[in-house]
């Protein structure tokens, strides 16, 4: 870990975690900022936002924006399916408000229960994954979920610098 | 000690009396007649109520008290400060003797100090002394004296404009604060209507009546709040407006001025109140012009036109606030005081009750109440009953509803029901779309306010100004009742204040020159309402000097606004005056004219998604027209296909759209490409190159680009040329906020939620038309 010490310190706490698929591999994100799994509705993109945040789509009445977590964790693209689904998630502002996100997941898997035992700190991966999002690796029989922390994903969108639309060829 | 059944059901009613006396006496003035019989009153209940069974203890404490009242009271007396502090002791004790017979305990007889004597009549001192004049004033007391039966030696009153005001009371409930800020807000708006009202007929009195409840309330309310320096002065304004009511004297412009002032007082009390009640500003102490005002009103009632005034002591409660008449108001008053040291006793009027515990004692006031007591509990004029609700709540209703249109109309556009021939289903569905409609126009409703409250504050600003520059200016208004959402109506506060500023500053001339002018002496300001379309559209019009093109010119060249040479129509010279930087003020006074005004008011405007239009005559006057949309939820929007996906463009903001014809596009060097729209070349955006991806604008170029429909938006001053691939139609839309992370795509101004259920993001012409320099290259 490099300079990221506070977010390692920030270790997962142990509790109820919704696990879901991206590739092979297993995440989780804690189950109090989840607000509704849905299906794939049709997103209406918003020019010039880099490419892993997918556009706005229309929850209920409110506009929110939708990530792919996919594509933001640097993994290789794929197309939708009928299994894939936005997992509604309400996370704190600034402002000390919540605001709505959308995550872009290949496919939710249950509802888990990770006990601080199973929790262990996000190893090193010598650099060749991007560990800023990861809060800790839980282990459950013989698998190991990544557990994400959308906060500080989200604190992230905020800070990037967006990209001016490309200019044409 | 006995401990009977009757002592829950008493303690109960007992103790909502005993807290209305405790409120009587935190706003009582000793000397006035008034509060003595409404005390009496609520002595009397308090009698009734207790039980045969009551301890004698109890009931000798509460009949001594009852007694000592009712011997000032029952003779139509003034309580001396004496009085009220005894029935200041007496409370607590009371309060506990009830407590104590519920619990059993014994009850420590009440017994009226020894100068309950003095409540007999003439054994208090008598402390009022007519003020010696302001000239020959010795120094004032430093601090006010405590209450005493003997006022000090009379003096002194020392100008003081203005006082240090604790604002936030020390043991305030937090809880009622805002409730006592929202009801000050309601009550001070009553009151400037109502004076405005009452200043053209100081003698209507059912407004006298009003404002003088208005002022009653308020005073009540500070009391509760333990406000007791916003209690004198509203207790002060409610006299004068006691006395005009009775008709004991007419309101003049000075006094009117005064109660204006004084609710300028209390208006910036209670927003100072709001801030450091919410945290918003650190607590502290405000400095008002309280005691100006106290004075105001007292000579202002001494200087009505009335019956002889009967001159008694002003025993105000503390804190003091010793006042100086100023000389210049102070000849004016008829009722020149007696010279210092005779009693001030008129024949007419006999007061045998009355004292002076303040060093405030030295100003004169007519006692304008009579024996007989004013309704106490004077309730405010209640129309129909209001509910207030938390925008939020009202809010998330409209969410909802918006939610519930976009699913019936999915319903109803549903193919199997528009492939349904069952009738009785077509009509069922028709009566939903029906309900459904209404229930959206209902919900919208409730944001909806009438802009009269601005508009009225527009009354009070053009008086204000007329007074202070001498001018006679009178205010036409029409379409108060036009209804516009509540948030565009605060936004469009301060601009109107600029614009009526600028019309009763700069438009409307002096006396003098508009009967030169053969004009009438008097100008008109007309402020007018009213709806179209989706817009509220407000026109200011002023029948003053107009605005010279000439000048407007000469003026923008030499400020460096425009160049000497540049080509411009007499629309667009009036539109310099929108320039930052630009004053048409020959002189720069204090209330406008320092350039800063119409530049904000058209950012302001543009803020709010309307537009703001001018047209002037010189000698005839200028005539400013606002459109700004009802509400900021909703707008009307201009469907766009662009890449595939819709966009929203404000219709307001749309002068015009036509075909795109090969050749109608030059590319001007260095300068991108330009379309020639009536005869002048306009930068031309290709919104399908902006916001579709690079391999759809790559193929749009590729495909011959001269295809698609321009859109002429302007913003302000500056126009620009959208090319957009279709028309789709016209929708009202509900905005909706694109949230964090998109704050800096300033393409876009927000979201909506279109007929087919799919997000369309509005495009933020204002920001589009600005991209010239930088993306207008790109784009070429």
């Amino acid at each position: 870990m490099t300079d990221r010490e506070p977010d390692a310190q920030a270790a997962a706490a142990p509790g109820k975690y919704l696990t879901f698929t991206l590739g092979d591999e297993s995440y989780g994100i804690t189950v109090a900022v989840v607000r509704a799994i849905i299906k794939l509705c049709p997103i209406t993109p918003v020019a010039g936002m880099p490419p892993y945040v997918k556009g706005v789509i229309n929850l209920r009445g409110k506009v929110i924006p939708v990530v792919d977590l996919r594509t933001r964790f640097g993994l290789p693209p794929r197309g939708d399916d009928e299994r894939t689904l936005v997992i509604v998630t309400a996370l704190p502002t600034p402002t000390g408000a919540t605001r709505l996100h959308g995550v872009i997941v290949d496919r939710v898997d249950e509802l888990a229960t990770f006990t601080a035992a199973d929790i262990e700190p996000t190893p090193d991966f010598g650099g060749a994954i991007d560990i800023r999002f990861i809060q800790g690796m839980a282990k459950s029989g013989d698998r190991v979920t990544a557990l994400v922390d959308l906060e500080s994903i989200a604190a992230s969108e905020m800070a990037a610098p967006h990209a001016e639309p490309a200019p044409p060829a | 000690m006995t401990k009977p059944d009757d002592s829950p059901a008493f303690a109960a009613q007992a103790g909502e009396l005993i807290g209305k006396i405790g409120l009587e006496l935190a706003f009582v003035t000793p000397g006035q007649a008034a509060s003595a019989a409404v005390l009496d009153d609520l002595f009397a209940e308090l009698l009734v109520l207790l039980p045969a069974t009551a301890p004698a203890a109890l009931v000798d404490g509460v009949t001594a008290a009852a007694e000592r009242l009712a011997s000032v009271a029952g003779g139509g007396q003034r309580p001396s400060a004496a009085t009220i502090a005894l029935l200041g002791d007496w409370l607590p004790w009371c309060e506990e003797a009830i407590a104590s017979w519920g619990a059993g305990r014994t009850i420590t007889s009440w017994a009226p100090p020894a100068a309950d004597a003095g409540a007999a009549v003439p054994a208090e001192p008598v402390a009022a002394r007519p003020p010696v004049p302001p000239a020959l004033s010795p120094p004032p007391p430093v601090a006010p004296p405590p209450p005493a039966p003997a006022a000090p030696p009379l003096a002194a009153l020392p100008d003081l404009p203005e006082m240090a005001v604790d604002v936030v009371p020390s043991d305030a409930d937090p809880d009622l604060l805002p409730l006592f800020c929202a009801e000050a807000e309601d009550l001070l708006r009553e009151i400037e209507q109502g004076v405005l009202v009452l200043e053209t007929d100081p003698t209507d009195g059912a407004q006298l009546a009003a404002l003088f409840r208005a002022f009653h309330t308020f005073k009540g309310n500070a009391g509760v709040m333990k406000l007791g320096v916003i209690q004198q002065l509203t207790h002060e304004l409610e006299s004068l407006l006691d006395g005009a009511r009775r008709g004991q004297l007419v309101l003049g412009r000075e006094a009117i001025g005064v109660i204006l002032a004084g609710a300028d007082v209390l208006e910036r009390f209670v927003a100072e109140l709001g801030a450091q009640a919410a945290g918003s500003r650190p607590r502290g102490a405000l400095s008002l012009p309280v005691p100006a005002v106290i004075e105001g009103a007292r000579l202002a009632m001494l200087a009505a036109p009335s019956p002889p005034p009967a001159v008694a002591a002003a025993a105000v409660a503390p804190p003091a606030n010793p006042v100086t008449p100023r000389a210049d108001v102070a000849t004016a008053a008829p009722a020149a005081p007696p010279p210092a040291g005779l009693p001030p006793a008129p024949a007419q009027a006999p007061e045998p009750e009355r004292s002076a515990p303040s060093a405030a004692a030295g100003t004169v006031v007519p006692d304008p109440v009579p024996a007989a007591a004013p309704g106490r509990a004077a309730s405010r004029a209640a129309g129909g009953a209001i509910v207030r609700v938390d925008t939020h709540k009202l809010d998330s209703l409209i969410d909802l509803v918006g939610e519930l249109v976009i699913a019936q109309s999915m319903v109803v556009q549903h193919p199997d029901m528009v492939a349904s021939g069952d009738s009785d289903l077509s009509r069922a569905v028709g009566q939903l779309r029906g309900i459904t409609s209404d229930l959206r126009r209902t919900a919208m409703a409730l944001r909806m306010v009438p802009i009269r409250a601005t508009f009225q504050k527009m009354a009070r600003l053009v008086r204000d100004l007329a007074v202070q520059q001498g001018k006679e200016i009178q205010l036409v208004l029409e379409g108060e009742d036009t209804e516009l959402d509540r948030t565009v109506v605060d936004d469009l506060s301060d601009p109107l204040v600029h614009m009526i500023r600028n019309s009763a500053d700069h438009g409307i001339e002096p006396p003098e020159e508009r009967a030169r002018a053969g004009k009438q002496r008097c100008g008109t300001i007309t402020l007018q309402a009213f709806h179209k379309g989706g817009y509220i559209v407000i026109r200011i019009a002023d029948d003053g000097r107009g605005l010279s093109p000439e000048r407007i010119r000469r003026k923008a060249e030499e400020r460096g606004i425009v160049s000497s040479t540049a080509v411009l129509d007499r629309r667009e010279i009036l539109e310099l005056i929108f320039a930052p930087g630009f004053s048409t003020a020959e002189t720069v006074t204090d209330l406008s004219g320092r350039g800063v005004g119409m530049d904000v008011v058209r950012r302001t405007i543009a803020g709010l998604r309307g537009k703001i239009e001018i047209d002037s005559t010189v000698g005839s006057g200028t005539t400013f027209t606002l459109s700004v949309p009802l509400t900021l939820a909703i707008i009307e929007g201009l469907l766009v296909g662009v890449a595939g996906e819709r966009y929203v463009i404000p219709t307001l903001s749309v002068r015009e759209s036509f075909r795109l014809h090969p050749g109608m596009v030059s590319t001007v060097h260095g300068r991108g490409e330009m379309v020639m729209v009536h005869g002048r070349l306009m930068p031309l955006l290709r919104l399908r190159n902006r916001l579709g991806t690079a391999a759809e604008s790559t193929a749009s170029r590729a495909a011959g680009a001269d295809d698609g429909v321009v859109v002429v938006v302007e913003a302000g001053a500056d126009a620009r040329c959208l090319l957009v691939d279709e028309l789709i139609g016209k929708q009202e839309v509900v905005i909706k906020d694109l949230g964090e992370i998109f704050r800096d795509r300033t393409d876009f101004a927000g979201a909506a939620i279109l007929g087919n259920g799919r997000v369309g993001l509005i495009l933020d012409v204002a920001a589009l038309v600005q991209l010239r320099g930088r993306q207008g290259e790109a784009a070429a």
